[in-house]
């Protein structure tokens, strides 16, 4: 689905300089949901941003579905971190979610239909006539979900979206996100400072450590559908959270 | 309501007292630069109820719409296209420096020369001298449209066009009306001191051509009349924009909290950072021209 061979960052004209990013490798599969775990200032925006063709990667190569990544591909979406400032103010909620769908080539009836069901989705149904700045913070950022659903990406990049949510709606949005990532059959990558909310949510957990590479890898083996207090409690996530604080500590991991 | 009413009367009671004495004094005043009040009104109404609405009233206004509306056209397009690219704003810097330096009447001659006595001129002043605030706005608001934004429309593959159209222009929108605003001034403005000079109509020709007749009553009616148009032209300007950027007083929390609908969970505290917020000015061509917007 995803791969990434070698990529390197470099900011600035000088390509010695301290890099962003170094020889950074890992894939992705078919549906998988991966999450990228590192403390904050490791390279881990920086990484999203090239993988989603925002910005050029120094070296290295970045494929999705076989086809080297330059620009923003097609099927791929974004969330962003600070849902204010992603979502359009002058626009409402149900003109947000439709609104890159235009460009994709879809008509107006379909692209009623993708909005509907994405709110739908994400539990909006009754809110698309308001504006993003009538809705709190977690609906906020579940609109930002629904645009994403509604341009239907085969992988879904997000960049710590619920970091700026309080606690309890972002369990709630946690849970969204999975019901979602079933409903909708994609892949998702996802970015997090959060040792318990990456277990939570992937299939596997890959460690970012300055300059952003894989320090550490771990699978999730925790069944789904996941649950937040009968999960958290399982012997197996607590080991795995010993093992990937450890790993972001950057200490030598016990198995 | 009774608050309402109340707010009503303190706006009105200073006006009604001015005029009230203006009134009182002016009739025992017998003095010839200020005329009695209700000889002033009997003017007005035979001057401007209709009889030189046609000839004085409509030419003005036209002219001073269609400077202003070509002013916010020129204004808008090249403030986008300077403040998406910094090589061309580089490049314009010191001419757009010099020309808004330049006192718009001082070119009054040379518009005579260029556009002759006609309103080709006086439009050509109005312009010169309105459209620098709309520009220097418009490059501000485009250079402070939030970059998160643009990345937003980037990831989801927006077109040039539709960015210039859905994102950059609302993000700016609420500069651009700043530099409107500062603009509808200018242009009332000019619109009387380029018609005091080779014109044969409009209020800056009726005020000055009554004064030199010395009908003063008719020349305060014309006064009295620009003073009416500002004020009408300012309201009409400010329920527009309050229209137009009700998004913008919903983003910064300045709405009542009946019209917005906070929330369920959560908190929309991250929200309330306006987007189009002021940012730190880093040329001389993004600094100037502030308003209160």
């Amino acid at each position: 689905m995803l791969e990434v061979t070698d990529l390197r960052k470099v900011y600035g004209p000088d390509p010695t300089a301290a890099p962003a990013v170094a020889d950074l490798s890992f894939t992705v599969g078919d549906r998988e949901f991966v999450c990228i775990l590192g403390s904050s200032g490791c390279g881990k925006t920086t990484m999203l941003r090239c993988l989603s063709g925002l910005v050029p990667a120094t070296s290295g190569e970045i494929s999705l579905r076989g086809k080297a990544v330059t620009e923003p591909p097609e099927d791929m979406a974004f969330v962003f971190q600070d849902y204010s400032r992603s979502l359009l103010p002058w626009m409402t909620v149900r003109r947000n979610v439709a609104f890159p769908l235009r460009y994709k080539g879809i008509d107006k009836r379909e692209a009623a239909t993708l909005t509907d069901e994405a709110l739908d989705a994400v539990g909006l149904s009754g809110r698309g006539d308001r504006y993003p700045w009538q809705l709190s913070g977690g609906m906020q950022q579940r609109v930002a979900i629904a645009r994403a659903l509604a341009y239907r990406p085969r992988i879904l990049l997000m960049d710590e979206p619920f970091a700026s949510v309080d606690a309890q709606t972002r369990s709630g949005l946690e849970d969204l996100l999975l019901k979602v990532w079933e409903r909708y059959d994609i892949t998702v990558l996802f970015v997090t400072h959060d040792i318990d909310e990456a277990i939570y949510l992937a299939d596997r957990v890959l460690v970012l450590r300055p300059p952003a590479n894989v320090g550490h890898e771990v699978t999730v083996n925790l069944p789904r559908p996941r649950h937040q207090v009968t999960t958290k409690q399982e012997p197996e996530f607590a080991r795995l959270r010993g093992e990937l604080y450890a790993a972001l500590d950057g200490r030598s991991v016990a198995a | 309501m009774t608050r309402r009413l109340l707010g009503i009367l303190l706006e009105l009671a200073l006006p009604v007292a001015l005029v009230a004495g203006y009134w009182v004094w002016s009739e025992q005043a017998d003095n010839f630069y200020f005329p009695p009040f209700g000889e002033i009104l009997d003017y007005f109404r035979e001057l401007w109820l209709f009889d030189r609405v046609g000839s004085d009233l409509a030419p003005s206004l036209l002219r001073m719409l269609a400077g202003y509306g070509m002013s916010i056209v020129i204004g808008v397009s090249l403030g986008v296209l300077l403040g998406m690219s910094r090589v061309l704003r580089t490049a314009a810097e010191p001419v757009v420096e010099f020309l808004r330096a330049l006192p718009a009447p001082a070119l009054i001659p040379f518009s005579l020369l260029m556009f002759g006595a006609g309103d080709g001129s006086k439009i050509f002043v109005i312009v010169l001298g309105s459209v620098w605030p709309i520009l220097l706005n418009s490059i501000d608001g485009v250079r402070g449209v939030d970059a998160q934004q643009l990345d937003m429309a980037r990831a989801y593959q927006i077109p040039l066009t539709a960015r210039v159209t859905r994102i950059i222009l609302p993000a700016a929108s609420p500069r651009i009306f700043a530099g409107m605003r500062t603009s509808l001034a200018i242009a009332i403005i000019l619109m009387v001191v380029s018609e005091m000079v080779a014109s044969s109509n409009g209020l800056g020709y009726f005020v000055l051509e009554s004064q030199r007749s010395f009908a003063i009553p008719d020349m305060w009616t014309g006064i009295i009349l620009l003073g009416l148009l500002g004020y009408v032209l300012n309201w009409l300007f400010l329920r527009v924009e309050n229209r137009v950027l009700l998004w913008h007083r919903g983003v910064r929390g300045l709405l009542p909290a009946a019209r917005t609908g906070a929330g369920d969970r959560g908190r929309a505290t991250a929200a309330t950072t306006a987007p189009a917020a002021p940012h730190p000015p880093s040329s001389t061509l993004s600094s100037s021209e502030k308003s209160d917007a």
